[in-house]
């Protein structure tokens, strides 16, 4: 028996940063199967083809570090899948892979790589996206003539309004609310099955690899402002219901609102969570695009230490020796 | 932390044969119905019993708690650490001898109430059902529940302390005029075939205790002390004494890839004392830490629940103590 020396604790919880990960890797991955049921392999050539450029983007950037091949974590995949699901289903396969190298070189790898990152870097990557290439990224698949798209090479078919463009033009959307909860609407690829999405939030917040009072804090301030500012003649239930289920919002404040570049406190996560909702909201009143999910988390990401240092000095954290 | 006790709680507590260059345990003269508290504490001297938490002589510790003017005296009949399950195995199959023992520890030192706190509230039931005259209270099964659950006897008003069962259990067997050099440890853990809590005589090596738990051949590691906050050996030749409670027996020593903080804020839920232990680790981290957001550190209790359950990795119990360190006094660098 040859016995060595270690360090304890000589046990630790199932929990790692690498489960953490997985479970939302699973999640994301439990979204790609409507559209490929739908669409054909396409979504998941989409996937694919992100998380490789991620990867990729993650090996040379530890290589110029000089840190050998870092591949320690999967945050690479996760980011690679957000992108995939931010983009609609049709888009050229070269958009979602600009997409990734911007967020994984301009927003992450500048930072000191994962853990380090003060901006989400797949919402950074899909706001650069929206910036450079809006007519592609609003362009979708009209759902009323399903079909199985081209695996490679561009889709010519026939493309649809979203919701959330309707409601921008301070329209109705044609569809009734109950039927926007499967997904079976035009829009990005993975953002529109809100019950997928809800029990991908609910699985995360069991395995504690998102938090809960982020999300319930963005989804209720949205809902606040959607049912006191509706877009579209209506009651305010129907323009909640309207607001909460189209475009992305749903599905970003489960995906965007990552821990790391959240805060480390509840109180801080609530206000961070209601402020990445009050401007999301913000952004579909006043924006120039039919979505700015991703460029309210950016905001919120910014606010974060403001949002931190004022919870701090609430709680007496800053400049007081006994709490 | 999920408990891992199941396994070596299924038997009896087994005794292993005492070594035979150890020498015999003295003789003690049995304890008179209704000693007064020097003469208990005399025997306990004479008995060499250690309070089996932290080596402690028992006659030293009651004195102390005597000076403190305690008022609450706690068996401890639970193991917080997940692996270990002596005290709870005691507790179950020498319940008089501790419900005793803990009556003349509490007339030694002076406290006027006693309480068995035991692992669950079965436990406590079954305790109490047992040995009528003892009120028994569960711990709970949330790390670190000794420190929890004094934080909460104390919030009630008690000066309170803790005693181990198995100090207990001896102080009532002494009464008997029997003197028992034992402790009583766990073996568990993968590299083990067999788990079971020992009765080993106190300096027994703890190659032999580990061989009655039918080591395996590719045990790698091997701690004793505690699953959490313990130290590993490597000479088996190694006596066991009375703070050992466990030896565990590991194939390979748990690895958690380092990885910088993800801000999921287990460390803060976990401690008990009211660290922030990912703010002082952000702070030491900057470089040039400003002591005042280091607050709380000095309370630190050393269990390890934030390293224990830092998805990262990060030995935050190391950054705190340096943090404690620093609000000392001493250099950031001297503490490394």
């Amino acid at each position: 028996m040859k016995l060595s020396n270690a360090s304890p604790p000589f046990l630790h919880t199932d929990v790692t940063v690498m489960s953490m990960l997985g479970d939302r890797i699973f999640a994301l991955c439990a979204l790609l199967v409507i559209p490929t049921v739908r669409y054909g392999p396409r979504p998941l050539v989409m996937a694919g083809l992100s998380v490789l450029i991620c990867l990729v983007c993650e090996l040379l950037t530890g290589l110029m570090r000089k840190e050998g091949v870092p591949v320690t974590e999967w945050s690479f995949a996760v980011t690679g899948l957000v992108i995939t699901m931010l983009m609609p289903v049709n888009a050229p396969l070269w958009l979602p892979c600009a997409a990734c190298l911007f967020a994984e070189l301009a927003a992450k790898a500048p930072f000191g790589g994962f853990g380090r990152t003060p901006f989400n870097p797949a919402a950074a990557g899909v706001a650069f996206a929206t910036l450079c290439w809006p007519k592609q990224m609003f362009s979708y698949v009209d759902p009323a003539e399903p079909q199985w798209l081209p695996v490679w090479g561009e889709c010519s078919v026939h493309t649809a309004q979203s919701a959330a463009a309707y409601l921008k033009s301070g329209l109705k959307p044609d569809i009734l609310p109950f039927d926007m909860l499967w997904g079976d609407m035009a829009g990005p690829l993975g953002t529109g099955a809100a019950l997928v999405i809800g029990a991908c939030a609910l699985l995360l917040f069991v395995r504690r690899a998102a938090h809960a009072e982020t999300t319930l804090c963005f989804l209720a301030a949205a809902a606040a402002l959607a049912a006191l500012f509706p877009r579209i003649a209506c009651s305010p239930l129907t323009s909640v219901k309207y607001e909460l289920l189209s475009g992305s919002l749903f599905f970003c404040s489960v995906f965007l609102m990552d821990p790391v570049s959240s805060l480390h406190t509840a109180a801080g996560r609530c206000i961070y969570g209601a402020a990445a909702g009050g401007l999301l909201m913000a952004f579909r009143h006043f924006g120039a695009y039919e979505q700015g999910a991703v460029f309210a988390v950016l905001i919120a990401n910014a606010l974060s230490p403001l949002i931190s240092s004022a919870v701090g000095r609430a709680r007496g954290w800053e400049g007081s020796v006994y709490g | 932390m999920e408990q891992q006790k199941r396994a070596s709680l299924k038997n009896e507590i087994v005794s292993l044969p005492s070594p035979e260059d150890l020498p015999a345990p003295p003789k003690i003269k049995p304890l008179k119905k209704g000693a007064a508290a020097p003469r208990i504490l005399s025997a306990a001297e004479e008995a060499g019993i250690a309070d089996e938490f932290d080596g402690m002589m028992l006659e030293r510790k009651l004195s102390l708690f005597a000076s403190r003017k305690t008022e609450l005296l706690v068996a401890c009949g639970f193991d917080e650490d997940p692996y270990t399950s002596g005290a709870e195995a005691v507790l179950r199959e020498s319940a008089e001898d501790v419900a005793e023992g803990l009556w003349l520890a509490a007339k030694a030192c002076g406290a006027k109430e006693r309480l068995v706190a035991a692992s669950s509230r079965r436990e406590a039931h079954r305790f109490a059902a047992c040995c009528t005259g003892t009120a028994a209270v569960a711990a709970g099964n949330r790390y670190p529940a000794r420190t929890l659950l004094m934080q909460k006897l104390r919030r009630g008003g008690k000066k309170a302390e803790w005693i181990g069962v198995q100090a207990c259990a001896a102080l009532g067997a002494a009464v008997r005029g029997e003197c028992r050099n034992e402790t009583v440890v766990t073996v568990a853990g993968d590299g083990v075939r067999r788990w079971g809590n020992f009765r080993v005589r106190i300096g027994t090596p703890v190659g032999d205790v580990l061989a009655a738990g039918k080591p395996e051949k590719r045990v790698c590691l091997v701690a004793v002390g505690s699953s959490v906050t313990g130290r590993t050996v490597t000479d088996l030749s190694l006596p066991v004494t009375a703070a050992t409670r466990c030896v565990i027996a590991l194939k390979r020593p748990p690895r958690v890839p380092a990885h910088p903080c993800v801000g999921c804020g287990r460390c803060a839920r976990a401690c008990p004392a009211g660290v922030l232990p990912w703010l002082v680790h952000r702070e030491l981290e900057g470089g040039s830490p400003e002591a005042l957001r280091l607050f709380h550190v000095e309370d630190c209790v050393g269990c390890g629940a934030c390293h224990t359950v830092c998805p990262s990795g990060i030995d935050l119990m190391a950054a705190v103590r340096r943090a404690a360190g620093l609000k000392e006094g001493r250099d950031l660098h001297e503490t490394e």
